[in-house]
């Protein structure tokens, strides 16, 4: 009985300390988080002028949006993000899946290739764009070394040209970022067990097969995370384009991304004069918002579902 | 089968290998390349940048360091990245340590809830939110405020950090805390002297990552800072590279400076940002 007691008394101790314990963090991330975010989402459906809130207007903002003259600006920038997003799939997961193998057959040297490749990933994309965009420059390096190499004649513009310029921000990106998969799939490489890999060399598959038929379902959750990770990464893309093509970007809205957009709405410098469209900038977050989260639950259940349990 | 095993057996192995190092080989000259131009080029002054691309400096001047140290005040961005870094690191450390510390190993009946809450916030894109958070920070008067960064950054990183440390502390033996509270020791000297020390690879998972978020983070002090006085480093370089377009030795100078403590901290904790970064991707 005195037993029964005592516990009941902790428990009502430690659901008093659980709520004290729980509170700052709470309260931290639910205002500065989860406050701003739903209210970014209940503002969307009215009016504005300026910072404030002026009168529900339904849905107009949304077909504000995707309309003359907003409509341009925004399938312009989510085809850019698609197309990224597609980019960073090929060349860098899938490159970086190649990579992974290469050191996964390797039991020397793995560890510095992979500190190497992944050490751009720590440093600000306001400073692997501002390199970058120095390298590239008319008069740069990369002009330099492609001049002296034959490949290339005269002054360099692809960072000014509309048809190149979009390529070469998803290469600073895959640069950035290459290490990322190769972490991440040797790391399911070797929780996949070398009993596997033995008993297939025995029945004389070779390497590419190994990888392809054997590896590569076994890394589905890996693959998965990268493709969620990659999806987030690009749709929030933003640092980049602002650092090396600016806040429009440029040329004419070739590199503009949906978030830079975004910013050109809610901070005023879209359009001529530069004014703000709050109620046009929540709109788009709330279509951003609903691109993401939609598309994360699919990715994370498709890849779920692919999951080959051993 | 057996017909195809046979060019693999006419090569020696070394040779197999060969192509397989060249691309790893090519790759990190990739990486290590452009970071090379950037050191040298340091050292260099504009004309020399443009006469010797790839050679070493003539000589090793510090010019350009001190000139984006004090001329382009960096050292003063420097300092505020130091304190917003830091101040956000050891907020996010103490209050999502003990917002686990119950979810993780309390009996409560909310639990799930509440942990379900702290995670959603992992992927919600927070830059969304800037218009909403911009008239909030203003309203509380966080606005050209190290303090209003410090409060967003932790805000941003504590569903991760909740994440690390519940799922660390959870699989700690129940007898610790409950012998602790035999000895009547009370709950926040549980915490913070017996479960703390023992997830301490928790800490420097957190402590790692939370560092190069907030080190490198750019959009925050985009919107939030207007006064010179409280720009960080990753603000103040990217107003540089355009006001100082034509000064390449400057602005190199100024990229290697903000970089260098990522720098030193990678060197000293790669093993563990390689393993952190392979376990759960929990960056950016």
């Amino acid at each position: 009985m005195a037993n029964l007691h005592r516990t009941s008394s902790l428990k009502r101790t430690q659901q008093r300390m659980a709520v004290l314990f729980i509170l700052p963090a709470l309260a931290v991330y639910a205002l500065f988080v989860l406050y701003p975010l739903a209210m970014s989402l209940w503002g969307s459906f009215f009016i504005w002028k300026g910072l404030r809130m002026v009168e529900f207007a339904g849905l107009s903002n949304f077909s504000r949006l995707f309309v003359f003259p907003s409509g341009a600006r925004l399938y312009g920038a989510l085809w850019h993000n698609t197309a990224w997003f597609f980019g960073i799939m090929v060349f860098q997961n899938g490159i970086g899946l190649l990579f992974a193998w290469l050191l996964f057959l390797r039991d020397r040297g793995a560890a510095f290739f992979q500190s190497v490749f992944f050490f751009p990933a720590v440093l600000s994309p306001v400073i692997v764009g501002a390199l970058w965009r120095l390298l590239l420059a008319p008069g740069g390096v990369v002009e330099w070394a492609l001049n002296g190499l034959g490949l290339h004649e005269g002054s360099l513009t692809v960072l000014g040209n509309s048809h190149t310029a979009l390529g070469m921000l998803i290469a600073v990106d895959v640069w950035n970022w290459m290490g990322l998969p190769v972490l991440i799939y040797t790391a399911g490489l070797r929780q996949i067990s070398g009993q596997i890999f033995e008993a297939a060399k025995l029945d004389g598959a070779g390497n590419a097969r190994m990888l392809f038929s054997i590896a590569l379902p076994l890394l589905m959750p890996a693959l998965g995370t990268l493709t969620t990770l990659s999806f987030i990464n690009t749709f929030n893309q933003f640092d980049i384009v602002y650092v090396m093509q600016g806040v429009q970007g440029n040329p004419s809205y070739a590199t503009d991304t949906l978030v830079t957009y975004f910013y050109r709405l809610a901070f005023g410098a879209e359009g001529a004069v530069g004014i703000t469209d709050i109620g046009l900038a929540l709109a788009l977050g709330t279509v951003l918002f609903l691109i993401l989260s939609i598309g994360t639950l699919l990715m994370l259940r498709f890849f779920d579902r692919r999951t080959v349990q051993l | 089968m057996s017909a195809l095993a046979i060019p693999h057996r006419t090569f020696s192995p070394r040779l197999a290998r060969l192509p397989g190092w060249t691309v790893l080989v090519c790759w990190t000259a990739a990486v290590l390349l452009p970071l090379y131009i950037l050191v040298v080029s340091c050292f260099k002054t504009t004309a020399e940048i443009y006469d010797n691309r790839l050679g070493l400096p003539q000589s090793w001047a510090f010019d350009n360091f001190v000139r984006a140290w004090t001329r382009a005040d960096l050292g003063h961005n420097f300092i505020n990245s130091l304190i917003v870094t830091g101040g956000a690191v050891i907020l996010t450390i103490v209050v999502s340590a003990m917002a686990a510390y119950p979810l993780s190993r309390y009996r409560l009946g909310w639990n799930a809830i509440m942990l379900g809450l702290f995670l959603s916030g992992i992927m919600l894109p927070i830059r969304l939110a800037s218009v909403e958070l911009f008239t909030l920070m203003r309203k509380l008067g966080l606005l050209d405020s190290l303090t209003g960064l410090i409060l967003v950054y932790s805000a941003i990183r504590i569903p991760f950090a909740v994440f690390i440390f519940a799922n660390f502390m959870r699989v700690l033996p129940s007898e610790l805390d409950e012998a602790a509270r035999m000895d009547g020791a009370g709950e926040v000297r549980i915490l913070f002297q017996i479960i703390l020390p023992m997830v301490k690879p928790a800490v420097s998972i957190v402590a790692i990552f939370t560092a190069i978020a907030v080190w490198n983070d750019f959009f925050f002090p985009l919107i939030f800072i207007f006064d010179d006085r409280y720009k960080t480093v990753p603000l103040a370089i990217s107003v540089f590279v355009g006001q100082f377009r034509t000064d390449w030795g400057l602005v190199f100078a100024s990229l290697a400076i903000s970089m260098a403590p990522i720098l030193i901290m990678y060197c000293l904790l790669a093993r563990q940002i390689r393993e952190g970064v392979g376990a759960g991707g929990g960056m950016k």
